[in-house]
């Protein structure tokens, strides 16, 4: 049963996603921006890049059991998993390396092996469902709560504005990461509990935002009409303001995503990342910190970890930009 | 503008009541008084009325609000106490070893970061729309990309192991510290080099675009001129927010470096701390932390308004 | 040509300023850590994982602040520096070896004085000892060490406040000890001080003589001469503790080899040689072969050898092996990460290092690693036959070589029962039918505990085993992952369940863990030391975190502990193993061995299992230290200029830009002249 669920719980993820970029490709702004975006070959090979990540993020959530006594194992498990090696391997070696005597090595390895003599081409494709459950999860997280506070603060402003602002303050003066790791010795180490923490650090930069252009928008001439016309504040919030703002949300989520998968690395690093058994760079950055000082070099692993996380983040900062570029009609010019 | 400042002030004394409220409650969720005591009273069997002892000793068998009262208190009058770890020295005592690795790196790698910054942000602003800009930008974009831990392995490996010019990790004693400060100092720059310089790009372009430009353009105003007088000047309002709102960031940042290199500083401290679950201790460091940031916004909120004379209107 | 604005000039001022700077710092740049010169001295350059805890010689006990601390404070023993098979006590501040004799006392038991036997120590110390100089005496000059010092260390054993690590050990044992902890305890909740001054039955010093004291034992305690090898007995003086207090911790005052001289928290800790050192020599004979290993070239010699030691925090091994090889530490470990550099093959120095000079030793520890059951586990633990086959059966399925192999490079002994090597009670002879590898045995043993292939019938669920840990070094994560593939082999789940330190701590103290591994480093060489690891009474809190409770054990622990090593105590050790061997409540893993490596100009290295003080044996040869560091860091410049050279090339298109721009801007002044 749970099993299930756990397969139709990605499934509907993507069906969303696919729909509302379907749906959003009629509205007319939407329709200029994917020109614009459509005429960007760095943006499209981002996007490419970033579809394929996804797709291993969701091949890696789709799985099952052979029988009831074994673990379930997802589709990436089953065409990318190796019977394990003895020790650290190079890439595309044939024998071991790094313990007294090499032995033979019982299959191929593309990106070599770890220390337990797992394939590091898996592990590290291991890391993308968690990179985007980090940043998918907290921008889940984060886009309703700073979109809620910042409209209600921007357009009510009076006690309400003041209300949210100290709260962001509050929250905002104390150090980020010192935040998240206080949130996570409460809530106890896991990746939804890591998704919390950072959705808790990381709203109030969207909201601050937020309120900043509703409070542009609440005095143009378009509001006033509406409300001329007896529209009531949540009319004017949602049908009015809230199409605006769309644009600045999409654009630092996107941003935002990378900064949420290069937290879970650092944090990783610092001991509060996600549990040792789960796939994530973080954790392969961290284990490879002590094999860099080994001779010959350990390098592959650092070096597939730390280049999957690069490329990914890479992507979605170009994506971001070039968004930017296309959705955003004041930064044409420029 | 002295009503400003006080008004400012003011402002910031319910903000640090939220902050130690916050704390006080995340920290005493986070790990019960019972658990401290049995820990901090040695390996050995504790019995409840040890325990009991214990939890007076450091006030914990109060009231919450009045625990909470005298926390307060002890945070704003900066008492803070002794550690909860048995045998430590005061929290004070530790602060006052530790402060200097820490702002001295801090404040190092603010200045340099600050300078190198905007002068290359200058340089690609200078050469707008030539393959100057087009590759500083996409540099500045893969730079951004790269995790943290990668430039401190790569740079601890390429200068200090490599090429040996400095030393790997560790402080110098005494007056010796200064050799050990460049490399952390030249990673913590290089590491937020790209989003600075890009940021920094985008300010001076606003700027080139205004009309005054284009009147002083039209005036027969050198190129260069426009830049580093017109330019540079009103850009370096929204530089300076930008960067002394990255204060705090660049302290914490610092823990990362103090962990690698080994630097006896603040960000160790805490480190350490909430390994133990030290809240004395972390209680302080959150404290402290945040009243710099809180001053650095209040610095930032002044000169605002000391330049821009309708700020202070608001 | 155009007037340039201040601000460029300032900029273009800068940018010299800083190309200059650069290029004059660049030459000066060196990665050697410490003060210039000192190297070239009589230093010894060693790294500690972390600040010690505390330097109060009372209250330390971990490996990382006893190194320091033994040198800082030394005992009435101390281990012969080169005699090993048996360990040799010979006096340190002792002048003689102490007396035994029969004594008698008087116990009060129902309401009537009976007499009871007791033993008596007698010890007597050095005359002309010396406390190091520090303000706490009268004049600031440090007084002379008498017997009292040394029952005052007793005294601070009571202190409810220290919490001195061994006082189950010791209460019980000494005569009045007990009454006195319960009269510091009472004290303490009534929120008064210390009382040193009330007398202590076991506790006597001569009225006549002041170098010498005596300790009434109530029960035989043979254990006692080691414990007087330890820092928790080294002599420490009154006014120090009175004025300290709990500041003691970073302030030593003792009458060791070293004292304390400059306390860089979390940085670094010097030490330097004492003025008031205990006159202690190099040893003059050794075991065979020492000589020709070089280790009595030093014969008779006052120690320390060295002036100095430097201690540096490094958390990271990584860093420590890095500076090793830059020749700015004296010593490092072999490691799995870095033995491939080190050796060719196995016990052989590479090239490399041999053209540096480094030497290779090979240091055997006493102690053991163990993988152990929670005994009151309602799935594993259990005295049942069939519980007793399923820990079996998971015994036979690790294969301890597996581990020595990947993890400790092939040293390391496997381990067959708790007791190391070196110890009395070991047995070569000996091996655990449970520890010989044999899956095919591992899987019928399963079926026969009920999980036939690892799966319970009733269920039809997979048999999972929680290994609760705290592991986050990627070294720990070895040891689960390949725990995990021994495991699949007979079809058994383990799941890992990761703690902090202190909450795995906490769960071991209560009980609420199912499996996990720890290692134990003895304290001193006697079976007691690791027998005692699974004696009933010291459960829960206590070091028996198996939890393992065996009456007849327990019988047999409590004769063990109390006899001398004789044939008797190793045939009774002998029934001990039998026992657990079946129970199975651990899978002993192995008795660990190291490899170290010495830089050519360090001496007089061999490893001691137990000793801590070996620092004051070592020779430094200085000059070629620093001649060899100057040689091996010379910076290299090359990349730098050629940066440099690439970004002047790379800007030469840009100058094209700026000469375009002022030749357009000259043609737009011409066309509007014109």
């Amino acid at each position: 049963m749970g099993s299930i669920l756990n397969n139709i719980i990605p499934v509907l993820i993507v069906a969303i996603v696919v729909m509302v970029i379907a749906r959003s490709r009629r509205a007319p702004l939407w329709a200029e921006a994917y020109r614009r975006l459509g005429r960007n070959p760095l943006a499209l090979l981002a996007l490419a890049v970033i579809l394929l990540y996804g797709a291993v993020a969701f091949l890696d959530s789709i799985g099952w059991q052979n029988s009831r006594a074994s673990a379930r194992s997802t589709i990436i498990d089953r065409i990318f998993e190796r019977p394990p090696e003895r020790t650290y391997s190079v890439p595309m070696a044939t024998m071991t390396t790094g313990e007294p005597t090499p032995h033979k090595l019982i299959g191929w390895h593309l990106l070599g092996t770890d220390g337990v003599g797992d394939d590091v081409l898996y592990r590290t494709l291991k890391g993308c469902r968690t990179a985007f459950i980090i940043g998918g999860f907290t921008s889940l997280l984060v886009v309703p709560i700073a979109l809620f506070f910042g409209l209600v603060a921007g357009y009510f402003g009076k006690w309400v504005d003041d209300g949210v602002q100290y709260t962001y303050t509050t929250l905002g003066s104390i150090p980020d990461i010192l935040l998240i790791i206080a949130l996570v010795l409460v809530l106890g180490k896991g990746l939804v509990n890591l998704c919390i923490a950072l959705g808790i650090t990381s709203w109030i930069g969207l909201c601050r935002l937020i309120r900043g252009e509703t409070l542009k928008h609440r005095d143009r001439e378009y509001v006033r009409a509406a409300r001329a016309l007896g529209a009531g504040s949540g009319r004017i919030l949602l049908r009015h303001i809230l199409p605006n703002l769309i644009p600045v949300v999409i654009i630092t989520t996107t941003l935002g995503f990378s900064g949420l998968v290069l937290s879970e690395a650092i944090l990783s690093y610092l001991g509060i990342g996600v549990p040792p058994d789960m796939g994530s760079w973080g954790n392969m950055i961290d284990a490879a910190r002590l094999e860099l000082a080994r001779d010959p070099i350990i390098w592959w692993n650092l070096v597939s970890a730390s280049g999957a996380l690069f490329v990914l983040v890479l992507a979605f900062n170009l994506l971001g930009d070039a968004l930017r570029d296309a959705i955003d009609p004041r930064l044409r010019s420029s | 503008m002295l009503w400003y400042i006080v008004r400012r002030l003011l402002y910031a004394v319910p903000i640090l009541v939220g902050v130690s409220l916050l704390t006080f409650l995340i920290f005493y969720i986070a790990v019960s008084p019972q658990q401290l005591a049995r820990r901090n009273l040695s390996a050995k069997n504790p019995t409840p009325q040890q325990i009991h002892e214990w939890l007076a000793e450091h006030g914990y068998d109060r009231p919450m609000p009045v625990q909470f009262a005298h926390h307060l208190e002890e945070l704003f009058l900066l008492r803070f106490g002794k550690s909860d770890t048995q045998g430590a020295e005061p929290i004070w005592e530790s602060i006052r070893q530790r402060w200097k690795p820490s702002f001295m790196l801090t404040s190092m790698i603010f200045v340099a970061e600050l300078i190198t910054a905007i002068c290359f942000a200058l340089v690609v602003a200078y050469f707008r729309g030539t393959y100057v800009d087009y590759w500083g930008t996409l540099l500045c974009v893969l730079l951004m990309s790269i995790v943290y831990m990668v430039y401190i392995i790569a740079g601890q490996y390429l200068f200090g192991k490599i090429l040996k010019y400095f030393p790997l990790a560790g402080w110098g004693r005494g007056l010796e510290a200064w050799k050990f400060v460049l490399l952390p100092m030249l990673v913590g720059v290089i590491v937020s080099l790209g989003s600075s310089v890009r940021l920094y790009r985008t300010f001076m372009l606003d700027e080139i675009n205004q009309d005054y430009v284009r009147t002083a353009r039209a005036k027969g105003v050198s190129e260069r001129a426009i830049l580093f007088v017109h330019v540079l000047k009103n850009a370096a309002i929204p530089i300076l927010t930008t960067s002394v709102q990255l204060i705090p960031a660049l302290f914490l940042g610092n823990l990362l470096l103090e962990q690698f290199f080994d630097i006896p500083g603040l960000g160790n401290f805490l480190v350490d701390a909430i390994e133990s679950q030290d809240f004395a201790v972390v209680r302080a460091m959150v404290f402290l932390g945040t009243l710099v940031t809180i001053v650095g916004y209040i610095l930032t909120d002044i000169s605002y308004a000391l330049v821009d004379p309708r700020v202070r209107l608001e | 040509m155009n007037r340039r604005p201040l601000s460029f000039r300032m900029t273009l001022l800068l940018l010299a300023v800083l190309l200059a700077a650069g290029t004059f710092a660049l030459p000066g740049c060196s990665d050697n850590p410490y003060p210039p010169g000192e190297s070239a001295g009589n230093v010894l350059y060693t790294s500690l994982l972390d600040d010690p805890k505390t330097l109060d010689p009372t209250i330390a006990y971990s490996a990382e602040d006893d190194v320091v601390i033994c040198l800082l404070y030394s005992s009435y023993f101390h281990y012969n520096f080169l005699k090993r098979d048996p360990f040799v006590l010979e006096p340190d501040l002792g002048a003689t070896m102490p007396r035994q004799e029969t004594t008698f006392y008087a116990v009060q038991e129902k309401g009537r004085s009976v007499r009871k036997p007791g033993e008596k120590w007698i010890f007597s110390i050095n005359h002309g000892l010396h406390f190091q100089n520090d303000p706490c005496f009268p004049g600031g000059k440090g007084r002379e060490v008498t017997a009292a010092d040394f029952l005052f260390a007793f005294r601070r054993m009571a202190d409810p406040t220290a919490g001195f690590p061994l006082l189950d050990s010791v209460e019980d044992k000494i005569l009045g000890m007990q009454e006195y902890v319960d009269y510091c305890a009472q004290r303490h909740k009534q929120r008064l001080g210390m009382d040193y001054d009330k007398p202590i039955a076991g506790l006597q010093l001569d009225p006549k003589d002041p170098y010498t004291f005596s300790i009434v034992l109530q029960k035989p305690y043979p254990q006692l001469r080691y414990i007087m090898a330890m820092h928790f007995t080294a002599p420490q003086a009154r006014e120090a503790v009175l004025r300290y207090g709990s500041d003691l911790a970073r302030h030593p005052v003792g009458c060791g080899p070293f004292q304390l001289s400059e306390y860089h928290h979390k940085q670094s800790l010097v030490l330097t040689a004492s003025p008031y050192r205990p006159p202690l020599t190099y040893p003059t004979e050794g075991m065979p072969g020492d000589a020709a290993a070089g280790l009595l070239q030093d014969a008779g010699k006052p120690v320390p050898l060295v002036n100095k030691i430097v201690f540096t925090v490094i958390r990271e091994p990584v860093t420590a092996w890095n500076l090793f090889l830059q020749g700015y530490l004296d010593a490092a470990a072999v490691s799995q990460t870095n033995y491939q550099q080190v050796m060719s093959h196995p016990g052989e120095l590479s090239p490399e290092m041999k053209r540096k000079g480094i030497k290779l030793y090979r240091s055997v520890a006493a102690d053991l690693f163990y993988f152990f059951f929670n005994m009151e586990d309602p799935t594993f633990g259990g005295y049942t036959p069939q519980k007793r086959k399923l820990r079996q059966a998971i015994s036979l399925a690790v294969d301890s070589q597996a581990y020595i192999d990947l993890l400790y490079l092939g040293l390391g002994k496997q381990a067959q029962f708790a007791i190391p090597p070196s110890i009395f009670g070991y047995d070569p002879t000996y091996r655990n039918p449970y520890r010989q590898y044999n899956v095919a045995r591992a899987r019928q043993l399963l079926a026969e505990a009920g999980y036939p292939g690892g799966i319970d019938p009733k269920t039809g669920n997979r048999l999972t085993l929680y290994f609760d840990n705290y592991f986050t070094t990627a070294n720990f994560r070895q040891i689960f992952g390949l725990f995990k593939k021994q495991m699949d082999a007979i079809g058994v789940r383990v799941v890992s369940r990761t703690y902090r330190y202190n909450v795995y701590q906490d769960k071991i103290n209560n009980g609420e863990i199912q499996f996990s591994y720890y290692g134990w480093s003895c304290d001193y060489p006697d079976p007691e030391n690791f027998l005692f690891l699974l004696y009933g009474p010291n459960k829960g809190p206590g070091p028996n975190y198996a939890r393992y409770a065996n009456p007849e054990y327990d019988r047999l622990f409590v004769q063990v502990r109390s006899m001398e090593d004789t044939p008797a105590r190793a045939a009774l050790i002998r029934r001990m193993r039998a026992i657990v061997q079946e129970d199975c409540p651990w899978i002993c893993e192995q008795h660990s061995q190291v490899y170290a490596i010495t830089h050519a100009w360090l001496f007089n290295i061999k490893s001691h299992p137990i000793a801590l003080d070996t620092a004051i044996y070592r020779r430094v040869d200085g000059p070629q230290r620093a001649r060899l560091q100057a040689a091996w860091n010379r910076p290299n410049y090359a990349p730098a200029v050629g940066l440099a050279l690439f970004l002047i090339v790379g800007s030469l298109p840009a100058l094209s830009v700026i000469h375009h721009r002022r030749n357009r801007r000259v043609r737009r002044k011409e066309e509007v002249a014109g």
